[in-house]
């Protein structure tokens, strides 16, 4: 009797903890993450602020491309997350999509730039080439090969799952 | 730089408390070391409390190059909220979370003699256990973290459901009772890891297990009102998973003082209480690592983040496996010489062990079970209030008619309880036409809700002749368990007429027009938009008659915040001592009407009342002189 009262006292907070671990560590698949590797394709499009030409020659390194517009409701919410990687300095490529020139340019003048060059992709072609549905949507690039895409807000514990393990594993952003 | 001075006091502190727990746990102990330990103690809490302080005078100078202050306060902040604006996300309330844990051990190192043969382990533990969560705070959620070489000019500004009194206090007062269990906690270790059974150690953690249980009670009813009217919710309970990882270390830490109470007397119970202690404090830790590693979704959740999880899960597994263990290999130490005499007030007492051991193993198995099966079967459950209610009413219900029975008992010696006794039978008669009386009145035939009815009438009836007869008779009374068991019946009686009696009806109104609800006549006079300082709002105006004749207006509002697009409901609430009448504003129809949410809950405000009179019976009894009972 007594050891069965010291056996149960000492195994439901292990079974209860070991739950727990599993809880936590258990790697959830995320339905907008891609690992599907290709090259960037080729572009010929013009800067957000200069209007003046951008093509592949000019994205160089490691970086992430993020696809936004000044309608969408989500990249609002994203935003904060990639002023944050900014600080962190990781080059962000903005793709301007599907949106009006001097709205983006007032978006940005309100809520602050992350990025470091901003493709402006008005008939959304380049967005096409990258197989973007809508955005948000972020591309990991390892020297010119995209080599991860999440569809929809990342935020940090995407980052952490989704884009961490490859940047770690290609040895990115050094 | 200040918050670099802030950061580095907290670095010196917790190397001090490592000292500390060193000292007391590994080295032999002589008075001298016992100097030493209290001590270091004080000086590592002195250099935390200094830390925070400064950290204080950051948020509230609005020093927005520290991260966590940029991304929480805002200048525009009264100066009240730029300091509650510090535990209003993970890092800050896990900072104030452990300078409470350390308070606590800083009061019990002052107020208790350095001869005292357990306090230097007691003092130990506390400190290894904020080694540890100083640990978890700089390596996981280091709120003096900076933002260079430009801070913003401007913060994010507080989360505006936070900007309310009740909410600026209740997490505080939540913590400290939290935290609170520390010291029985430490005790029970500190008295096991001695081996020494004869000693008393019960007596002297007494009051500050009624005083972590008081903050306990206020912090969670605070809760629970503060959702009521800022949250929009309009009503007491919710069976909200983080509601329920507060209840059951209030349940465990009630049944502790219960036994605890035993234990001072005859030395029974002691392997309850001790485990009780353990359970207490873990369940307190379980809260903490259900609340900061996400794995649950509520209001309360902070940031999702698996690293933090990680870290706590380990130490608190570490905390419970260890005191377990400790236990098991002295259980032949704690184990009484006697058996408790059938009837005494000891075999009651050790009766309520057993069912609210029941109700804490209840909400366990409902807030972790969906987490569990949408682990193994990939399907989602949701366990919400009529599993807890099934489990709640009957076990209470239950539990009631013990503690009246247990009103004669006595304490080391068994009775033979007469029923046709005449307070018994006096309280029975009188309960029994009530119920039945109610049942008439208002035409209903719910088991639960009257037997409900029926349990807090016996407490309260109970209970009044006993100071009847303490008043006339000079019979002694305790008064401290008449309160609190008084509160308990009254608890009872207004939780079981709030569910009778409540109502509520979404009504659709146009501007200028009424409808009528409950024998109330609803006008909508007016809406408009109004201006805040840091948000905008939609203000709607309504009068209201009541059966009665009499008119009063209530003005409900939607809120949208500025700097975070946050769309908040601020309720109207027409108080009257026997019922609340709630107003919430929803959205605007296509045809110009209104949606308005009425509810009328009655006897809502005696609910909180006797969380308060709980709480009252413990704060006498922690201010009194005499040695007595709970």
């Amino acid at each position: 009797m007594k050891i069965l009262l010291k056996i149960t006292v000492l195994l439901i907070p292990i079974i209860f903890i070991f739950m727990f671990f599993f809880l936590l560590t258990e790697k959830k698949p995320y339905p907008g993450a891609d690992y599907k590797e290709f090259p960037i394709p080729n572009f010929n499009l013009e800067s957000l602020y200069e209007s003046e030409p951008l093509t592949n020659v000019d994205l160089r390194g490691d970086y992430i491309i993020n696809i936004w517009a000044s309608w969408c409701i989500t990249c609002r919410i994203e935003h904060p997350y990639l002023m944050n990687l900014k600080n962190k300095r990781i080059p962000i490529i903005g793709i301007n999509y599907k949106d009006e020139r001097y709205d983006a340019i007032e978006w940005l003048g309100r809520y602050g730039d992350p990025y470091d060059k901003i493709i402006y992709d008005f008939k959304g072609l380049l967005a096409l080439d990258l197989g973007v549905t809508g955005a948000p949507e972020t591309f990991l690039v390892h020297d010119g090969v995209i080599v991860a895409h999440y569809q929809g807000e990342i935020n940090n514990s995407i980052w952490s799952d989704v884009f961490d393990p490859i940047i770690k594993e290609k040895e990115m952003f050094k | 730089m200040i918050v670099e001075i802030s950061h580095f006091l907290s670095l010196l502190a917790t190397g001090l408390f490592f000292l500390a727990g060193y000292f007391s746990l590994f080295v032999s102990s002589t008075s001298y070391t016992s100097n030493l330990i209290s001590r270091t103690y004080s000086q590592a809490f002195l250099l935390l409390a200094s830390s925070f302080l400064i950290y204080v005078w950051l948020a509230v100078t609005d020093n927005f190059s520290v991260e966590y202050i940029a991304n929480h306060s805002n200048s525009a902040l009264p100066i009240f909220y730029k300091v509650s604006s510090i535990w209003s996300a993970h890092e800050g309330s896990m900072f104030l979370w452990i300078v409470f844990l350390s308070i606590w051990g800083f009061i019990f190192n002052i107020a208790v003699n350095n001869n005292d043969i357990l306090k230097p382990k007691t003092i130990g533990i506390v400190s290894f256990i904020l080694v540890g969560f100083l640990l978890f705070l700089l390596l996981t959620s280091n709120p003096f973290a900076t933002i260079l070489p430009i801070a913003p000019i401007n913060g994010a500004d507080i989360n505006p459901v936070l900007q309310d009194p009740a909410l600026a206090i209740h997490p505080p007062t939540l913590y400290l009772g939290y935290v609170g269990f520390v010291i029985p906690f430490a005790s029970s270790l500190a008295f096991l890891i001695n081996g020494d059974s004869n000693i008393k150690w019960e007596k002297s953690i007494k009051k500050w297990s009624v005083m972590a249980w008081v903050f306990l009670t206020i912090g969670i009813s605070l809760g629970s009102w503060w959702a009521y009217y800022e949250l929009g919710w309009g009503g007491y309970w919710f069976w909200d998973p983080v509601e329920n990882v507060a209840l059951m270390p209030w349940l465990a830490a009630t049944a502790f003082m219960h036994s605890l109470s035993v234990s001072i007397k005859s030395s029974h119970l002691r392997i309850w209480t001790i485990l009780l202690s353990i359970l207490v404090f873990s369940l307190s830790l379980f809260g903490a690592f259900i609340v900061r590693s996400g794995i649950i979704d509520s209001v309360h959740s902070f940031a999702n983040d698996p690293q933090r999880g990680l870290y706590l899960l380990a130490f608190i597994g570490i905390i419970i496996v260890t005191s377990v263990l400790l236990f098991i290999s002295r259980f032949s130490m704690i184990k009484p010489s006697s058996n408790i005499k059938t009837l005494s007030k000891e075999s009651f007492i050790s009766i309520n062990n057993i069912l609210f051991g029941t109700l804490i193993f209840a909400i366990m198995l409902g807030v972790t079970y969906p987490l569990f099966y949408e682990y193994l079967f990939d399907q989602k459950i949701s366990v919400g209030a009529p599993f807890y209610n099934a489990i709640f009413i009957p076990i209470v219900i239950l539990a009631s008619l013990f503690l009246f029975l247990s009103v004669d008992s006595k304490w080391s010696r068994g009775i033979t309880i007469d029923l046709f006794k005449k307070p018994i039978a006096f309280s029975a008669i009188f309960s029994i036409i009530f119920v039945i009386t109610i049942s008439f009145l208002f035409n209903t035939t719910d088991i639960f809700i009257l037997l409900s009815i029926f349990a807090g009438s016996l407490i309260i009836s109970r209970y009044f002749i006993e100071i009847f007869r303490y008043l006339f008779n000079k019979k002694y009374l305790n008064p401290y368990s008449a309160i609190a068991h008084l509160a308990l019946g009254l608890l009872l009686v207004s939780i079981s007429f709030n569910s009778l009696l409540s109502t509520e009806r979404a009504l659709n109104i146009k501007l200028n027009e009424y409808e009528e609800y409950e024998d109330m006549k609803v006008y909508f006079k007016d809406i408009k938009l109004i201006e805040g300082s840091n948000y905008d709002a939609v203000k709607a105006s309504f009068n209201i008659e009541d059966e009665k004749g009499n008119n009063f207006n209530l003005n409900p509002e939607k809120r949208r915040y500025f700097t975070r697009g946050q769309i908040t409901t601020e309720t109207a609430i027409h108080i009257t001592p026997i019922k609340d009448i709630y107003l919430t504003i929803g959205d605007q129809l296509d045809d110009g009407s209104w949606i308005v949410n009425i509810q009328i809950n009655f006897l809502i405000r005696w609910i909180w009342f006797s969380a308060a009179l709980m709480s009252f019976a413990g704060i006498m009894l922690i201010f009194s002189k005499k040695k007595s009972n709970i």
